[in-house]
């Protein structure tokens, strides 16, 4: 395979990597919290249907923001059914996946009945680097990406300096480890692991609208495909740490680029292989972690 | 007392708060599309039982999920969270498609139709108890997160899947879709009810019913319960996690696989990529939905079926609402339900507190893993 090919499959993997970066940065959050969401499927899907919509009435950057507020908006839903109403976290999660997938299909087939064709929109412009994205190699891979794959590396920064330097960070740490002893010095549980949801469900609407008005301009139902799930084993490999979710998305998103770009060189193997590779070494990614960190559990709970 | 009293007043006002709030959404939607709803429930009504053949297809659409969400009931009560059905299903699906197809070959094409479906039957269930096992034991052995793996999982075997229609069970005739050859015409599950599709599967939903009512008032099923809660007592009751993943897991792959069996013989006559459809997601859904009791469980199958079917007939009548519908209306009913199980689980919550009592203490299965409680009481020793 040819040098171009390879930079093409790595400038393909970054920008495939920035929505599950996004959503992951949020889930994060979520996690550190102590708690797991299980809509981030149904969030992203109706975040890349609104950035759609959005941007095809005010351009791309409303796009990026609706998404962001739709996400937000179905995280208030399920922080008031699990946080005030006690109900089932793994249950509404899944609900909420329902409802996201079914409603983002039943609003885009109001919206373009079959038959007619699909609203394509402006996608985020490009800035234009100058002379360094002209650079071999590392031009186009660095350099030559949509700004939003910028958002994402800029947001993941944010995001460790927020976990680590701040009050509000320190609270979902302790909230996480220690909800009792964390309420007894004064946090305030619910309302830490509410706005850790919160902070997700924006993300996770956020990294759906930039699937679409990001890269591609338009939807389709199920657009998504299982990005969400992806995005919680990238956590949980990546043990919510910022590094760790960062180098999980890559290494997803590297094998898609990978799949996508690579069928059509004669390696003779067949293309559902390359379609499969990248759940499958996500799987056994998170066996490898799993395991390791069980180790870790049991070296601290039997310090003999 | 009076508590109790209050938290069922309570329990009623919440379930009248869901089934109000679904029908406002659909209506609310129906309104959107710029249709009536009372057009839109005669659609609905219509698309489920205007005609014996009507009836027949929820019939059909309910075994699928029925057979899912009752054999899913003994992980679920354990809080093992397996969503793998999607997946053993298409696994148990290609594997029985083909057992018969190896089956009828060696017989020279003129196998008995009984032989034929034993075949189906078993390959299907040996495939979804296969694809079950492999999360179970990553589970067990790894602590893999048994949600995630399944899921993964899921991809996995529709890649399976689209490859094996596309080479060594691909059919040589020309079709649009990627499907396999035709079934020979015995391995076809006979219909039940005559002018419709409603196959003898249906009645193997009412079987796996009765068995699991039984199975219920059983210590097994107990011990599931406290499995799920206080690992500890759960492993002095001879549950130990490593047996209680396996069993309830390979249950729940066992009938998934089936499901694959019937829905290629009692369906479809020949594997299609199509061929989980959903039905692996719908059946969490409605075991849940039927707070994992039989009976709750085949009538939340039916109504899901009925949902499904209904909301076709709305969209050809209304001409404009999409039969998408149908999967709003269930996932707004899956999050009204786990609210007003939040309700009954509450009273046991208060008289017993078990952990420290915080503000918003997470109560359930879903609250302190076993090795967060063996820790704790490491650290109290």
């Amino acid at each position: 395979m040819s040098v171009e090919l390879w930079v093409a499959i790595i400038a393909g993997a970054l920008a495939l990597a920035a929505p599950l970066v996004l959503a992951g940065i949020g889930e994060g959050f979520v996690e550190r919290a102590g708690r797991i969401n299980l809509g981030i499927e149904g969030m992203m899907i109706m975040g890349a249907l609104t950035g759609v919509w959005a941007g095809s009435l005010a351009g791309p950057l409303a796009g990026l923001v609706a998404g962001l507020l739709v996400g937000l908006v179905l995280a208030v839903v399920m922080n008031l059914l699990v946080y005030r109403l006690h109900a089932n976290e793994i249950v509404i999660g899944l609900g909420i996946t329902m409802l996201g997938l079914g409603l983002s299909t039943y609003l885009y087939q109001l919206w373009v009945p079959s038959g007619q064709t699909n609203v394509a929109v402006a996608t985020v412009p490009r800035v234009d680097l100058g002379p360094l994205s002209e650079l071999p190699v590392v031009g186009p891979i660095l350099f030559g990406q949509s700004p939003l794959v910028y958002l994402a590396v800029v947001l993941l920064v944010v995001a460790w300096a927020v976990m680590r330097f701040t009050r509000f960070g320190l609270a979902v740490r302790a909230v996480g480890t220690d909800p009792a002893s964390a309420a007894l010095r004064g946090v305030r549980v619910e309302r830490t692991g509410a706005s850790a949801l919160l902070i997700g469900g924006a993300l996770a609407g956020l990294g759906g609208a930039v699937i679409t008005v990001g890269t591609i301009g338009s939807f389709t139902p199920d657009i998504t495909a299982g990005r969400g799930y992806i995005v919680l084993a990238v956590v949980i490999m990546g043990r919510s740490r910022p590094i760790g979710i960062a180098l999980g998305a890559l290494l997803f998103a590297f094998l898609q680029s990978f799949a996508l770009l690579s069928q059509s060189t004669s390696l003779q193997l067949p293309s559902e292989l390359y379609q499969s590779l990248p759940y499958l070494v996500t799987l056994v990614v998170l066996v490898i972690t799993s395991r390791s960190q069980m180790r870790r559990l049991f070296k601290t709970v039997r310090p003999a | 007392m009076r508590l109790v009293r209050a938290l069922d007043r309570r329990r009623w006002v919440l379930t009248g708060a869901v089934v109000v709030s679904i029908i406002l959404i659909a209506g609310a939607l129906i309104v959107f599309a710029g249709a009536d709803p009372l057009l839109g429930l005669q659609g609905l009504v219509d698309g489920v039982s205007s005609s014996p053949y009507r009836i027949g297809e929820v019939l059909v659409g309910a075994v699928p999920i029925g057979i899912v969400a009752l054999t899913l009931i003994p992980a679920l009560r354990a809080g093992v969270f397996s969503v793998g059905a999607e997946g053993q299903i298409v696994v148990g699906a290609i594997f029985a498609t083909a057992a018969v197809f190896a089956v009828n070959r060696m017989l020279d094409g003129g196998a008995p139709a009984l032989l034929l479906w034993v075949a189906g039957f078993v390959a299907g269930a040996v495939g979804g108890g296969l694809m079950a096992l492999l999360p179970a034991f990553l589970t067990v052995r790894w602590r893999v997160n048994e949600i995630l793996s399944t899921l993964l999982l899921n991809y996995l075997a529709a890649g399976f899947l689209g490859w094996t229609l596309r080479t060594w069970l691909a059919t040589d005739a020309e079709t649009a879709t990627p499907q396999s050859d035709e079934l020979p015409d015995a391995a076809s599950l006979p219909s039940l009810i005559p002018g419709t599709r409603a196959h003898w599967g249906v009645l193997l939903v009412v079987v796996l019913a009765v068995v699991f009512l039984v199975w219920q008032r059983s210590a097994a099923s107990t011990r599931l319960s406290v499995f799920a809660s206080r690992p500890k007592l759960a492993l002095r009751l001879g549950a130990t996690r490593s047996r209680t993943v396996y069993s309830t897991m390979l249950v729940s792959g066992l009938g998934a696989g089936v499901v694959g069996w019937i829905q290629v013989a009692g369906v479809n006559d020949r594997l299609l990529s199509s061929v989980s459809g959903g039905v692996g997601f719908s059946g969490i859904a409605v075991a849940l939905l039927g707070a994992l009791a039989p009976i709750g469980i085949v009538a939340a199958a039916l109504f899901f079926s009925a949902l499904s079917a209904g909301a076709v007939g709305m969209q050809s009548a209304t001409g404009t609402v999409p039969s998408s519908i149908a999967e709003v209306i269930k996932g707004v009913l899956l999050m009204g339900v786990a609210c007003i199980a939040a309700y009954q689980r509450q009273p046991a919550a208060v008289v017993a507190p078990a952990e420290p009592v915080v503000a918003d203490a997470p109560d359930g299965p879903d609250a302190p893993g076993p090795i967060a409680t063996a820790e704790a009481e490491e650290a109290r020793a």
